[in-house]
This record gives C-alpha cells, sequence and structure tokens, in this order.
C-alpha cells in the first residue's frame, strides 16, 4: 500500500508532460479513498491518545504543580524532570528492576501457561473444549481489581487459605509470614495473578493458530521419527511464529503497565516503596506529590522503553519479512 | 458554569433591595447554587439535604443543587475541577486539603465572614488557616480513640487502661489468655493509628522555625519513644498479627467486626457502622480516650471537614448563607445524630461529652482534651501523598530497620517536602 503512494508521485515528476486533466481527478480520488475509509478511525486515535500523549510529553518538560492546575500557566523546565528521575537511584534500584523482571517473569509465564493450555485444548473434543474454554473466559472476564482482591484474599497473612494451607503442614511457624512485605513475595503473588487473568488470551489465540496448522505437517514429521517435543519444535513454533510475536508483544506492553494489581495490594500504595512499579511509582509522584511533570516524565519513559521493546521485538521477528 | 452572569447579578440587585433590612443574608430569587457534599460520611444524606435545601430556599429564595461525591475520587475531581473552571460554589473539603487547595488559589478567604474563629474547635479552624485568614470553616469533626470489647475486659478483669503500661498489660493479657483473638493490632498502613503514640511522647511531625523552614521532630527521642513503643506492642509484646503490618484502617474495622479483635484504635463514626455490620456486638463495645503514657491523654488527629468558598463563585454571600443554614445549631446537632460525627462549633460539642454512651462520651473527651492537628501547612498533604509515616512504621514492623534508621529516614523526607516551595 504504501508503495503505491510513494511511487506515484516521484513517477509523475520524472514525467515531461502533465498527465491530462480527465485522468487526475480519479487519481487524486483513489489517493484520497483510503484515507478517507481511515479518518474516522484517526480521528479517534487521535483525540484519545495522540492528543493525551502529546499532553504528557509537555507536561513532562514543566515544572507543574497544583497551582499550575489551578492557574492554567505553565513553567518550562526543559529536561529537567529527566535529569532527576534518571539520576535517582530509586529507579535503578526499585522501580525499573521491579517493572522489567516482573514484566519477563509474567510474560514468560502467561505465554508458556498459555500454550499449554492451547495444546491441551487442541486435543480435546468439541463438547469439552468449549466446556473448559467458557471455564477460562471466566478468568479472563474477571475485572483486574476483583481478581486481585480474590488473590489477596487467597494470601491473606492471618486467615487465608495459602496461610492455612502452609500452617497445616508445618512449613511455616503459627505467626505467619506476611508475605507482602517482601518485594520477591509480593510479585511472586502478581505474577500468579496476572498469569491466571492473561491466559486465556494467549491459549485462545494460540489455538486458534493451532488449528490452522496442517495435520500433513505433523505426520510427515511422525513419519520422520519425532517426538512430541520435536513436532512442537520443528513444526509448531515456526508456523505459529507471527502468531507468537502478537501474544507477546501484547502481553509485554499489558505486564509492563501493570497498575490496579500492585496498587490495590497490601503496602502497594505508596507505604512500602520497595514493591512499586513505574506505573505506580509515577502515579504517586503526580497526584501524591502533585509532582506532575515528574510523573509525566516517568510516564514518558516508560512509553518510550515500550515502543523501544516492541520494535526490537518486531524486527527480530519479522527480519525475514514474513508480514509482507 | 451553569448559572449566568446577568441572571444572578440582577438576582443580587433585587434581593439586595428586598433584604435591605435583613442583615447580612444576600440571596438571589432564581440563582442556583451548586454544592458538593462528600459521600460515605453519612449512609444516606439526601433526605437531609433535601431539607437544608428547602429552608434554604425558604429564607433566600435560591435554589440549590447538591451533588455527592465520593471520598475516594474527590481530591481528584477538586483538582480537576480547578484546572477546568467547574468548581462549585460551596464544597465540603476534608481538613488536609483546605490548605493545599487554598495555596493554590482556589478556595475563597472567609475570615470576614465567620468572624472570631475561637468559637470553633480549634484543631480544626487551624487546619483551615494560612497566615491567620480562614479558608475551611470547620463543619465536622471525627477523632480515633480506642475501642474495646466489653465482654473480653469483663471475662479477664480488665480494667480501662488509664496509662501505657497498664494498656500493654491490658493486651499481653488478652493475648495470653485469648488465642483466637488479636489484642491490639498494630496496624503499619495506618498513620493515624501511630500519631498518638509520637504526641503522647511529646514528639512533633515537624514544628516551622521563625524564618519560615520546618525542622521535623520524628527523629526526637520522644518521638522515637512513642513509636518505639507502639512497634514494640507487636515487635516484643505479641499482641498484635503478622498481617497487620500491611493493614490499613479498614482492615482494622473489618476485624473488629469479624470478632477477632479486643482492642483497637478506631475513629467516633466507626461504632455505628461496626454495630450495622455484626449487630451481635451491640453492648459488648465501649471506649476509651487514647491514655498518655503516665496518664492523662495521648492527643490524637483531629480530622473532619471543613466548608469551603470556592473561587469563581457569582455571589459569595448567597454561598455564605448555605453554609450559616448548614452550620446553624438545629441543623448541626441533626447532622451529628445521623453521621455520629461530632460538630465543629465548641459550645455545640459540650453535650457530647456530658452523655452517657460509652461509644460517644469517650470520644468527645478525646476530641475536645485531647485533638490535635497535622502541621498546617499547604505541602503536608504532599506527605501524605508519598505516606512517610506509613512507610517508616511498616518498615519497622517488618524489621527492615531499626526505630531509629526508619525515623531519621522520615524526618528526612518530611523536612524536603515541606521545605519545598510549592
Amino acid at each position: 500500500m504504501s508503495g503505491t503512494v510513494l511511487t506515484r508521485p516521484a513517477a509523475s515528476a520524472a514525467g515531461s508532460a502533465p498527465p491530462p486533466r480527465r485522468r487526475t481527478l480519479p487519481r487524486l480520488r483513489k489517493q484520497a479513498r483510503p484515507w478517507l475509509l481511515l479518518a474516522p478511525a484517526l480521528l479517534v486515535i487521535g483525540t484519545l491518545l495522540v492528543y493525551p500523549l502529546g499532553r504528557v510529553v509537555w507536561l513532562s518538560v514543566q515544572d507543574y504543580g497544583l497551582r499550575n492546575v489551578v492557574s492554567g500557566e505553565s513553567d518550562y523546565i526543559g529536561a529537567d524532570n529527566y535529569v532527576r528521575l534518571l539520576s535517582e537511584p530509586y529507579l535503578w534500584q526499585i522501580a525499573l528492576p521491579n517493572t522489567v523482571v516482573f514484566a519477563a517473569a509474567a510474560v514468560g509465564g502467561t505465554v508458556v501457561f498459555g500454550t499449554l493450555v492451547a495444546l491441551l485444548l487442541r486435543t480435546l473434543g468439541p463438547v469439552v473444549r468449549t466446556i473448559v474454554i467458557s471455564c477460562i473466559m471466566v478468568a479472563w472476564a474477571m475485572p483486574a481489581v476483583t481478581g486481585t482482591y480474590v488473590w489477596i484474599w487467597i494470601f491473606d497473612v492471618d486467615r487465608g487459605i495459602v496461610r492455612q494451607a502452609l500452617v497445616a503442614l508445618g512449613l511455616i511457624g503459627a505467626d505467619g509470614v506476611n508475605w507482602f512485605t517482601e518485594r520477591l513475595t509480593f510479585y511472586a503473588i502478581v505474577t500468579l495473578n496476572i498469569v491466571h487473568h492473561g491466559f486465556p488470551f494467549v491459549a485462545v489465540t494460540v489455538l486458534a493458530g493451532l488449528l490452522t496448522v496442517p495435520r500433513e505437517l505433523y505426520e510427515a514429521a511422525m513419519l520422520d521419527g519425532a517426538g512430541a517435543w520435536q513436532r512442537f519444535r520443528h513444526v509448531t513454533l515456526p508456523t505459529l511464529r507471527p502468531v507468537f510475536a502478537v501474544v507477546t508483544i501484547l502481553s509485554t506492553i499489558w505486564d509492563f503497565k501493570v497498575f490496579a494489581q500492585v496498587y490495590l495490594m497490601p503496602g502497594g500504595s505508596g507505604s512500602n516503596m520497595e514493591v512499586l512499579n513505574l506505573g505506580v511509582w509515577s502515579y504517586i509522584r503526580s497526584f501524591g506529590r502533585q509532582e506532575y511533570g515528574l510523573g509525566s516524565a516517568i510516564a514518558v519513559m516508560l512509553t518510550l522503553m515500550l515502543l523501544a521493546i516492541t520494535i526490537v521485538y518486531l524486527r527480530a521477528l519479522f527480519r525475514d519479512e514474513e508480514l509482507r | 458554569m451553569k448559572r449566568t452572569h446577568v441572571l444572578s447579578a440582577a438576582a443580587l440587585a433585587t434581593t439586595l433591595v428586598a433584604t435591605g433590612c435583613g442583615g447580612e443574608n444576600a440571596g438571589g430569587e432564581g440563582d442556583t447554587l451548586d454544592v458538593w457534599i462528600m459521600e460515605g460520611t453519612n449512609p444516606d444524606a439526601s433526605a437531609y439535604f433535601d431539607d437544608i435545601g428547602e429552608q434554604f430556599t425558604e429564607e433566600t429564595g435560591a435554589q440549590v443543587n447538591v451533588e455527592f461525591v465520593p471520598w475516594a475520587d474527590a481530591h481528584n475531581k477538586f483538582v480537576n475541577a480547578m484546572a477546568g473552571g467547574t468548581t462549585p460554589d460551596v464544597a465540603e473539603v476534608g481538613t488536609t486539603w483546605t490548605l493545599e487547595f487554598a495555596d493554590a488559589g482556589g478556595l475563597a478567604d472567609l475570615t470576614e465572614h465567620a468572624g472570631d474563629t475561637d468559637a470553633y474547635a480549634q484543631g480544626l479552624a487551624e487546619a483551615g488557616m494560612i497566615d491567620g485568614r480562614l479558608y475551611g470553616l470547620p463543619w465536622y469533626a471525627g477523632v480515633r480513640s480506642i475501642i474495646y470489647r466489653t465482654d473480653v475486659f469483663e471475662e479477664l478483669d480488665l480494667e480501662e487502661p488509664t496509662n501505657w503500661e497498664e494498656l500493654r498489660e491490658a493486651a499481653t493479657t488478652i493475648a495470653e489468655e485469648k488465642e483466637d483473638m488479636t489484642a491490639f493490632p498494630v496496624a503499619g498502613d495506618a498513620e493515624y493509628s501511630v500519631l498518638p503514640f509520637i504526641w503522647g511522647a511529646g514528639g512533633e511531625i515537624a514544628e516551622q522555625d521563625s524564618d519560615g523552614t520546618w525542622t521535623s521532630g520524628i527523629d526526637s527521642d520522644a518521638a522515637r519513644e512513642g513509636i518505639s513503643y507502639y512497634t514494640d506492642l507487636a515487635l516484643e509484646d505479641d499482641v498484635s498479627t503478622t498481617g497487620a503490618t500491611t493493614w490499613k484502617e479498614t482492615d482494622i474495622q473489618d476485624n473488629f467486626i469479624d470478632g477477632t479483635v479486643a482492642m483497637a484504635i478506631s475513629g467516633s463514626w466507626t461504632p455505628k457502622a461496626i454495630l450495622e455490620a455484626a449487630p451481635d456486638l451491640e453492648g459488648k463495645i465501649a471506649a476509651f480516650p487514647i491514655p498518655g503514657p503516665e496518664g492523662g491523654y495521648s492527643p490524637s488527629f483531629l480530622g473532619g471537614s471543613h466548608l469551603s468558598i470556592f473561587n469563581g463563585t457569582e455571589n459569595e454571600d448567597l454561598a455564605w448563607s448555605y453554609i450559616e443554614v448548614l452550620t446553624n445549631d438545629r441543623n448541626a446537632e441533626l447532622w451529628s445524630e445521623q453521621t455520629t460525627y461530632f460538630p465543629g462549633k465548641q459550645e455545640q460539642i459540650t453535650p457530647f461529652t456530658e452523655s452517657d454512651d460509652p461509644l460517644v462520651q469517650p470520644f468527645a473527651v478525646q476530641m475536645s482534651e485531647a485533638g490535635k492537628g497535622v502541621p498546617a501547612t499547604q505541602n503536608y498533604g504532599k506527605v501524605q501523598g508519598e505516606m512517610v509515616l506509613q512507610t517508616m512504621t511498616q518498615s519497622i514492623l517488618n524489621e527492615k530497620s531499626s526505630v531509629d534508621a526508619a525515623t531519621a529516614q522520615a524526618a528526612e523526607d518530611i523536612e524536603s517536602i515541606l521545605n519545598e516551595d510549592s
């Protein structure tokens, strides 16, 4: 599509004679048509995405507090917010590792578990499959807030079922353990929550892909003596690469900007600074401290990171121009 | 803004003439006042405000449009309204927000209207003043004391503690005798629960020097002693529970309702909600003011609501009339009855301190004798936003830092936040 748009004006510029009038109009119309069709979507994206994004970028180069909110005056300070942000040890020691390591674990967990469920689903008969899919859809349909509170309840320090089970098994003392105060255990619970919430999407998407893989490929592989793992590794994986690319990228984007699942956990709304990720930190800086400028700078950084990761992914996965 | 300038100016002119002999009541026939009231204080306040609206209309001829705003969204809603110029004429404002909004230029100066501020609960009036000018009129107040289970106290033959040692003894007795109960939860995510012990020991969150700089007293010996006493209840005396390290006040309340907590720091407005949720506790709860280290009382945070007029209102006098109707003796009494909050005027509090209700009188005593405000500066909201006190308490409770280290860090944070120019 982009090829045609680019080459045509170039050709006409190089051409010695202007094209006859009669032809220009349909051509113009032809060029305008895609834009016309795209216009409603672009308009919506422009208002709902590009404008707020631009506003955040603009805020991030200002010293913007509550007083500015009321007066509407802006106080341009250039890259100061970014300098402050990047020289803050908290970013490097806590917020960034929390975000990145957690996202890696959550994406890995979601994609692997989702794929396993998809492989299971493929072997099921249509009736059982429908039942299982309906069940896992419940996990997907559950609002993040509800899901988070369920996990908090499961891990309730004093009366949660996990604690009761572990005490009954004699694995922890009668006093229990507060897993919400430790970074690792805190994020282990968040990861469970996210994987539980995110795997149905991966399972259903991968299943859709799996059903398109021609049976003959597997039969041929089996004739060659390939085991289950080899069939997955050498038949399923290459065929479904675009599908895996999509679910991985989407999961990465979702897991990097996890907010509610951290914010709602005990200590996650700011009283335990060790467990904040970039999203929650940005929120607390903006609305807790009313440093909207710095908060925006964190948000912009998070966006840039996500863009970079997405580009790297896309390039790695479609190196051979499979996309076209 | 829904109202038109022409209309309200004309209305003001006519009513000024009409009420020429009626004193300061400025009204507006056909004028409409926008009022925001916080939702969640009173289970259903709409009937009450319908009634107030009728009284107001009768008095001034103007209409009122009351909008209920949930507490949790309110701060952002105010900020957005100030940015967009859609603020109401009159609003209920949480006492810890008033200075912040006033400093940002959002609130009208009420000093001339209010007159002598000594008539109001002191901590509450202070929380609404910058440089001697009043921006939030004390409307109602709540204070935290200790609520306890009378049946447990009777069974174990305990008396209401009157000093810290007795409090500790009562708690350890309960902890030993009642295995399935938490004697006294030491909640890590509840700033107002730790404050009485800081203040009771003689410590301060922060004080302003003559040159305007704030110095935090949270790392003083006195404050450290109070914080140690409080956190040691959990760490040494084991009267709390592991989970309480990350409890908020609502978690204390939930567990109290479940019947698993024997004593807890709780707000004067909570017994009603607790009894509603757990009717079987009726007659089994009472309260006592938080004792001082050697007797007397430990000060407890006096929170509540102000009524403020927003800059941008077109009829400040009319807005003030509404506030007057809302805070007159009869309506204030009715409001207290319905919400179990205390009125903001000193003379209206007296009947409560003389009450014989075990769930009213102790709180009223706490309020009138040992109520205290947080540092009166627009930046204190940021200290709360950063949860400095919660972070401090939690890091001590989960034994990540010592009392000395945690308080030093908190003092540093408080000073850096309070001394930054907003």
